[in-house]
């Protein structure tokens, strides 16, 4: 198999795996603040359901939910059924929505009481506090610690081949097992660094875009 | 703070066995109608097996009937030569591919082929995200429990592959009792470890695939793996990243079968698979798709059919070795 037909193969692998990456991160920024609220509600039995669900989340192995959330259903003789990539994609949007949401947690939980207490002095109402104090201010500080969940998301991808689905590294295993070429394993590695580097890149840009205060 | 915490663990308990109930209600739910679906088709093929043994068409079952409303029958593969692989198009190709097309063909269904890992191969089949196995699948009694087989239609044995210039090191299996052993979790090379006292002491590594088991030798991390001959000799061959690999002779299986792995339920749909390598055995069709593969050697239908009633699988149903016997 020539270069350029290995790499063709493992362009479609990448594409399954930006695929992935892209819904997973598009779906779970969003649902991740649906959590947030959840856990930080005033309603006790929401806020203990949320909790329990991120515990249940956060304490499994997203391996064991992709398994379970795709075979489950069919073990269990239920009608409902999802496709392969389907099935990844809803553990992967609620586990990645799990983690989000506890790190936006903390970034609201980090705003001083006073800033609150200073927006109602000035007679602001509670959504103007929100959004015109509070927020830009919790997305500062949640880069960083987002930025370590986006990159682990993009080699957690690679979760997705326990259901056979020909993400890149099973794209890449697929090719080993026939040519028995070990050198794509590298070239995988490569795609994988060059991808996390374009990743990294753009959050150091948000990163300074963001740093308006610092001199 | 004491009380909450006690109240949240109460409540996830609570869950817990709501969850508990939940799965229980519905798995004995469903239990009756899953026996009487069992005993219904199993009356029908037997039926069948006796008033039909000739004219395939006319077998049916609430199982058959599945696969032909669905139109398709979805195969579970690996990539394994030369079994399923992909060509240098990238086009399914391989023994297996067509005669997998070439059965399917004879139902008058089209063939999915899907990719699993071979360790969830049970899971799949049960969870009905496959129909059959399809992929040089070894027939023995545990696998029998947990599915049905078709006519076994090739001859397979697992053989040892370590380093080269260790080729001589192993002349039987008791030398090999300290060594790290790769195998692919699951397969039938696992059982020739765990069947041998010998090996039985030896360093397991469960690999998630024969070429995985390769791999460790090769970079030894392993210092012996056990994987399928047709695997082994494929790979091995002069010019391959793992020509500096060797297939010891002397260290090997007895004779496995290959055969397709069904549903227990689905006696109707093997009843059909049988019948229909059974025409192609007849056609001389099955032979030459073995030719193209250089595994003519191999194969036990078609070849020379009146050995085939002898090594046909004990699942077999009777239908599908009347007919063999007819052919013969």
């Amino acid at each position: 198999m020539s270069f350029i037909d290995i790499m063709k193969s493992l362009s479609d692998g990448f594409s399954v795996t930006l695929m992935i990456f892209g819904i997973t991160l598009a779906a779970s920024l969003p649902l991740g603040l649906v959590f947030t609220f959840g856990s930080m509600s005033k309603v006790l039995p929401l806020r203990w359901l949320t909790k329990f669900v991120v515990w249940v989340i956060r304490g499994t192995p997203l391996m064991l939910q992709i398994i379970l959330i795709f075979y489950g259903p069919g073990l269990l003789n239920w009608d409902l059924k999802f496709s392969r990539m389907n099935a990844v994609l809803i553990a992967f949007v609620i586990n990645y929505s799990c983690y989000f949401s506890e790190i936006y947690r903390a970034g609201l939980e980090s705003i001083p009481k006073g800033q609150y207490e200073a927006g109602q002095v000035l007679g602001m109402t509670k959504p103007q506090i929100f959004f015109k104090v509070v927020l830009m201010q919790v997305v500062k500080r949640i880069v960083p610690p987002m930025g370590n969940e986006i990159i682990t998301l993009v080699k957690d991808t690679s979760l997705a081949r326990v259901i056979a689905v020909t993400e890149l590294v099973k794209a890449a295993e697929d090719i080993i097992s026939q040519y028995a070429n070990i050198r794509v394993y590298i070239y995988i590695a490569v795609f994988y660094l060059a991808f996390t580097a374009l990743v990294t890149w753009l959050l150091h840009l948000a990163e300074k875009k963001l740093s308006y205060y610092s001199v | 703070m004491k009380k909450k915490i006690t109240a949240i663990i109460a409540s996830a308990a609570m869950c817990l066995g709501l969850c508990g109930c939940g799965e229980s209600t519905s798995s004995t739910q469903s239990t009756p109608a899953n026996t009487s679906s069992k005993t219904e088709s199993a009356a029908s093929a037997a039926s069948e097996a006796n008033s039909a043994a000739s004219t395939s068409g006319e077998i049916s079952g609430a199982d058959w009937d599945y696969i032909k409303d669905k139109g398709e029958l979805v195969v579970g593969i690996t990539y394994n030569m030369p079994m399923n692989y992909k060509d240098e198009q990238g086009e399914l190709t391989g023994f297996e591919t067509d005669f997998t097309n070439a059965v399917c063909e004879k139902l008058g269904v089209t063939p999915k082929f899907q990719v699993i890992e071979w360790s969830k191969k049970e899971i799949e089949l049960k969870s009905k995200n496959i129909d059959v196995i399809w992929n040089g699948l070894t027939v023995n009694e545990d696998r029998k429990k947990e599915m049905l087989f078709s006519t076994s239609y090739m001859k397979n044995k697992q053989v040892t592959v370590v380093k080269a210039e260790n080729k001589d090191k192993y002349p039987d299996t008791a030398s090999m009792g300290e060594l790290t052993i790769a195998f692919e979790a699951g397969s039938a090379g696992e059982d020739i470890i765990t069947g041998d006292t010998a090996l039985a002491e030896c360093k397991q590594v469960k690999s998630e695939a024969q070429k995985d088991a390769l791999l460790e030798v090769k970079s030894g991390t392993a210092d012996a793996c056990i994987v399928d001959y047709t695997l082994a000799k494929a790979f091995t061959k002069e010019g391959s990243d793992y020509a500096d690999l060797a297939v010891l002779e002397n260290i090997q299986s007895s004779d496995e079968e290959y055969a397709i792995g069904a549903r227990l339920e689905d006696t109707t749909v093997v009843a059909k698979i049988n019948a229909a390598i059974d025409e192609l055995a007849n056609e001389g069709k099955l032979s030459e798709i073995a030719k193209k593969y250089d595994l003519s050697d191999a194969l036990l239908v078609g070849g020379n059919s009146a050995d085939t009633s002898d090594t046909a699988s004990e699942t077999v149903s009777s239908a599908a070795s009347e007919s063999v016997s007819e052919a013969a």
